[in-house]
């Protein structure tokens, strides 16, 4: 029997597992006794656009973030919510409508200010105002979307902010006591909690004292950059080096062993970044974002000795797969043969192009069996909540016999098929290699010339959303531990669809419906709803599911701590550096 | 040396440098908005919560409004804040990396003119012997191979191969310590950009001094009873070294825009780093500000090329 996906998951979370135990034991040769230098080196390749919760937007900042900041709840590593800022995780009111947040009384800054449950307001009311990447994670709350209609930034936004001008105030966000912190929800939203333990994003709490001094910039500078985490930046030269050091006596636990967290930005190549590792100037590659390490650099290091025991790979939540644009219309402009205004014949050709890829030899292909494995059930990726099981997905079949009868069957001419463009954005190497072999597939499976398409990044995006692309490539890294992340940013006229912020353009009545009961639902009770909107993508032939991501990290024998679950990294505050 | 109207034509040439600037900077600035895609837009960020961003960095504002603005701040030499790296002013990153490529093309600049001068002096006045042979073969493997391919070979024998063969001496660590590097740093690279420039100085000041060595005045010179190396580098070098500095303006753009690749192979950061990811990333005021720095970095490069006719050539006057 063929290893399905999650068992090769598994086995890769096992590999990391052990290999972490190996680091963390020092594979045999390396003492136990902590070294006089704990500084902790690692290189991000560029630089994080922002260390502000309110607005941060990528994989860097968070990773950086969730050292400096804290929220009232976080994942621990397994994933699960725990209390951080706050004493205990609440559970909702009865109706799901209230949620009583009881603050821990010893928590400071890290520039010695106490933490109150205004901070709280005050800094889940500023991210709501500046509506960053992750300001709908407050949505649920009460008064949201009047603030959401902000536009004041810095010093403007920080007087209204003062003032507690309803303009910027959420009316659900009450503090009965200096810690107490209550949130009234507008309607019921079983993924509410779950959002705010993102790290690194709008949940998390920032200093007023310390934002004031500089509304727009006091992230970039030590004496401002404040936060409540286990560690605090000391010098930062954009674009070169960051360096972070440890707050004494941190209120928290574990508290941290590091000293000094020394991050080189200086360096924005993987390959050139990883020979400065072989060569020792790093403790650690893959942090902070970068687990996506060459697939020719993991080949070369499995082969040597020396070094192919400090590397782990490890499943990561992020899945790709091709997106048909299925709506058009004025504002969409790709039409092809896709659309579902076009029936029966569209969906059948939607299908035969999916069933004529054959997804396990992509994944030997294009990932060398190492950087990815074949995606099997379903988009959300194994390990997160909503994964629908092993080989459940129909559409991950390979079956090229049906593909041409179904193709032959929809266009017997040829010609809805001929001209058709398969974008993709080449930055990422496996996008290129994939789409080279998708052509070839299709090619051979089909009998369908489709021709590549490669658009920058920062220009694929926004066609994509907007419905330029008939056939193009698609993926998404969860956020968190919730199936509302996928199915609300990905389709519905939630995100935006058909005309905006809509990769496929699909959206129905009954699809909104189902998405709005089963976002209200606790999550046990959500499953089975959040089940039926996968089965409708499924029905529709929305996208054909290529594979879930293996992120792979380098870490030094005498790194004690260091690693990754699924979605980030372990925290600086639990790795010691042991003497070597 | 430098007359008065030396100086002034240092000023007008600093005027033009200036006007240039500016010239490129404003093309770059309507061609990079012209570029399909931005920097703010992603998967999170789009509909109602992507227009506010532009409305807070002044993007929805008309182009010919937003290229006032830049030019009121670029005159003021402020370059702006990072799109990508969320309010970091730009000016002083330039002006950083700026520093870091000239100190790495300066350098360069050193190589080839010493290395090119050195080859090709010595191959002739040693015309037709095996050192000859031996120096004008290297010259042309110097100048067949890219400095990418260069580069990499380097790192391969001084940062992998050498560490246990010499126990750490001639080791090479990819890296930039400190601000302005180390010089343990800074020969690598500075070989590897310089060196297929060298092979062409070589080439050059070898068939030039060759030509020069034929000449009445150095026989004269001989008969006067000069030693040799008076004559070989007060009499010969100095006339040889005229058409060589005619190419060493081209050669010093070919360093500087060769920097954009060696500095990504050794981790320098120098403009090199920022080139390629800011126009991807659509970073607008970065690419803008790249691009005015090299532009700056040419125009002084050529002008401190033109300068060195001055003292190398007594005849020319400004």
């Amino acid at each position: 029997m063929a290893p399905t996906s999650f068992r090769i998951l598994k086995t890769l979370a096992v590999g990391a597992a052990s290999g972490l135990v190996l680091a963390a034991c020092g594979g045999g040769n390396q003492s136990s006794s902590l070294a006089s230098d704990q500084t902790l080196n690692f290189p991000i390749l560029s630089d994080f656009g922002t260390l502000d919760p309110a607005v941060s937007d990528s994989e860097t900042d968070q990773e950086i973030q969730q050292n400096m900041f804290d929220g009232l709840v976080k994942f621990d590593e397994n994933l699960n919510i725990v209390s951080d800022l706050a004493t205990a995780v609440p559970q909702p009111s009865a109706d799901g409508l209230t949620y009583v947040f009881h603050l821990r009384q010893d928590v400071t800054f890290s520039n010695g200010d106490k933490l109150t449950s205004k901070d709280v307001l005050y800094s889940w009311n500023r991210a709501a105002a500046y509506q960053g990447s992750y300001a709908t994670n407050l949505s649920a709350i009460v008064g949201y979307e009047r603030v959401s209609g902000n536009k004041a930034s810095g010093a403007a936004l920080e007087a209204l902010l003062e003032k507690n001008d309803p303009s910027v105030t959420m009316t659900g966000l009450t503090a009965p006591d200096p810690y107490t912190v209550q949130v009234s929800l507008s309607a019921p939203a079983g993924w509410f909690l779950t959002a705010i333990s993102l790290a690194g994003a709008t949940g998390e709490i920032v200093d007023v004292n310390a934002v004031k001094q500089d509304p727009d910039n006091w992230w970039t500078k030590p004496a401002t950059a404040i936060g409540t985490g286990p560690f605090k930046m000391v010098d930062y030269t954009p674009k070169q080096v960051v360096d972070f050091a440890a707050v004494d006596n941190w209120w928290g636990s574990p508290r941290p062993t590091l000293k000094k967290v020394h991050v080189d930005i200086s360096v924005n190549n993987a390959s050139t970044a990883i020979a400065k590792y072989e060569q020792g100037g790093y403790d650690i590659y893959g942090y902070g974002g970068y687990s996506n390490l060459p697939v020719a650099d993991i080949l070369r290091i499995k082969g040597t000795s020396n070094e192919s025991g400090q590397l782990v790979l490890h499943p990561k939540v992020r899945t790709t797969w091709v997106t048909f644009n299925v709506h058009s219309d004025n504002s969409r402009v790709a039409k092809g043969p896709f659309t579902m205004d076009q029936g029966q014949s569209a969906h059948d050709l939607r299908l035969a192009f999916a069933l004529a890829v054959d997804k396990k030899k992509l994944v030997d292909t294009v990932c060398q069996g190492i950087v990815c494995v074949q995606a099997t059930g379903g988009l959300i990726s194994p390990t997160l909540q909503g994964y629908a099981g092993d080989n459940t997905d129909p559409l991950a079949k390979f079956d090229p016999a049906k593909a041409k009868q179904l193709l032959q069957s929809a266009d017997p001419t040829g010609s809805k098929t001929k001209g058709l463009q398969y974008a993709y954005d080449p930055e990422n190497a496996l996008n290129k290699a994939s789409a080279e072999f998708l052509q070839s597939q299709w090619q051979d499976n089909l009998g369908v010339h489709v021709d590549l398409l490669p658009v920058s990044h920062s220009q694929f995006i926004k066609a994509r959303l907007s419905g330029h692309y008939v056939i193009s490539r698609d993926g998404w890294q969860a956020d968190y531990n919730h199936p509302q992340d996928w199915y609300d940013n990905l389709w519905g006229k939630i995100v935006g669809c058909p005309d905006s912020g809509c990769s496929s353009g699909y959206d129905s009545p009954e699809y909104d419906q189902l998405l709005a009961k089963a976002d209200s639902e606790p999550l046990d009770q959500a499953k089975s709803d959040y089940a039926k909107l996968a089965q409708m993508l499924i029905d529709n032939v929305l996208y054909i599911p290529l594979y879930y991501s293996v992120g792979g990290f380098l870490i030094k024998p005498y790194v004690k701590g260091a690693g990754t679950n699924s979605f980030f990294d372990h925290y600086w505050n639990e790795i010691q550096i042991l003497s070597h | 040396m430098f007359t008065r109207g030396t100086l002034i034509y240092i000023g007008q040439r600093l005027v033009l440098i200036t006007l240039a600037v500016l010239g490129v900077s404003s093309l770059v600035f309507v061609g990079v908005h012209r570029l399909p895609g931005d920097a703010l837009f992603s998967e999170h960020l789009h509909g109602t919560q992507y227009e506010l961003t532009l409305h807070h960095y002044g993007l929805d504002r008309p182009l010919w409004q937003q290229y006032v603005t830049f030019l009121w701040n670029m005159l003021h030499g402020d370059l702006g804040e990072s799109l990508v790296n969320r309010g970091v002013p730009i000016t002083p990153i330039v002006a950083r990396e700026m520093s870091v490529s000239a100190e790495v093309g300066m350098v360069a600049l050193i190589v080839t003119v010493g290395l090119g001068m050195s080859f090709g002096v010595i191959a002739a006045l040693r015309q037709n012997t095996w050192i000859d042979y031996v120096l004008s073969t290297t010259s042309v493997i110097g100048y067949s191979m890219p400095n990418f391919v260069i580069a990499t070979f380097l790192i391969l024998v001084f940062g992998v191969w050498l560490e246990n063969v010499t126990q750490g001496n001639f080791f090479y660590q990819i890296g930039w310590p400190g601000r302005y590097g180390s010089i343990g740093a800074i020969w690598l690279p500075a070989f590897a950009l310089g060196f297929p420039s060298a092979s062409i100085v070589a080439r050059m000041t070898r068939a030039s001094m060759l030509e020069i060595l034929q000449q009445d005045f150095i026989r004269t010179a001989r008969a006067k009873g000069l030693p040799t190396a008076t004559i070989t580098i007060r009499h010969a070098l100095r006339n040889a070294l005229i058409p060589v500095v005619t190419v060493l303006g081209p050669l010093a753009m070919a360093i500087i825009t060769g920097g954009v690749v060696v500095e990504n192979i050794f981790g320098i950061p120098g403009l090199g780093k920022e080139f390629a990811t800011s126009i991807l990333n659509r970073d607008y005021n970065v690419v803008i500000g790249v691009f005015t720095g090299y532009a700056a970095l040419v125009g002084l490069t050529n002008l401190g090329v033109d300068l060195l006719y001055v003292v190398i050539d007594p005849r020319i006057r400004y």
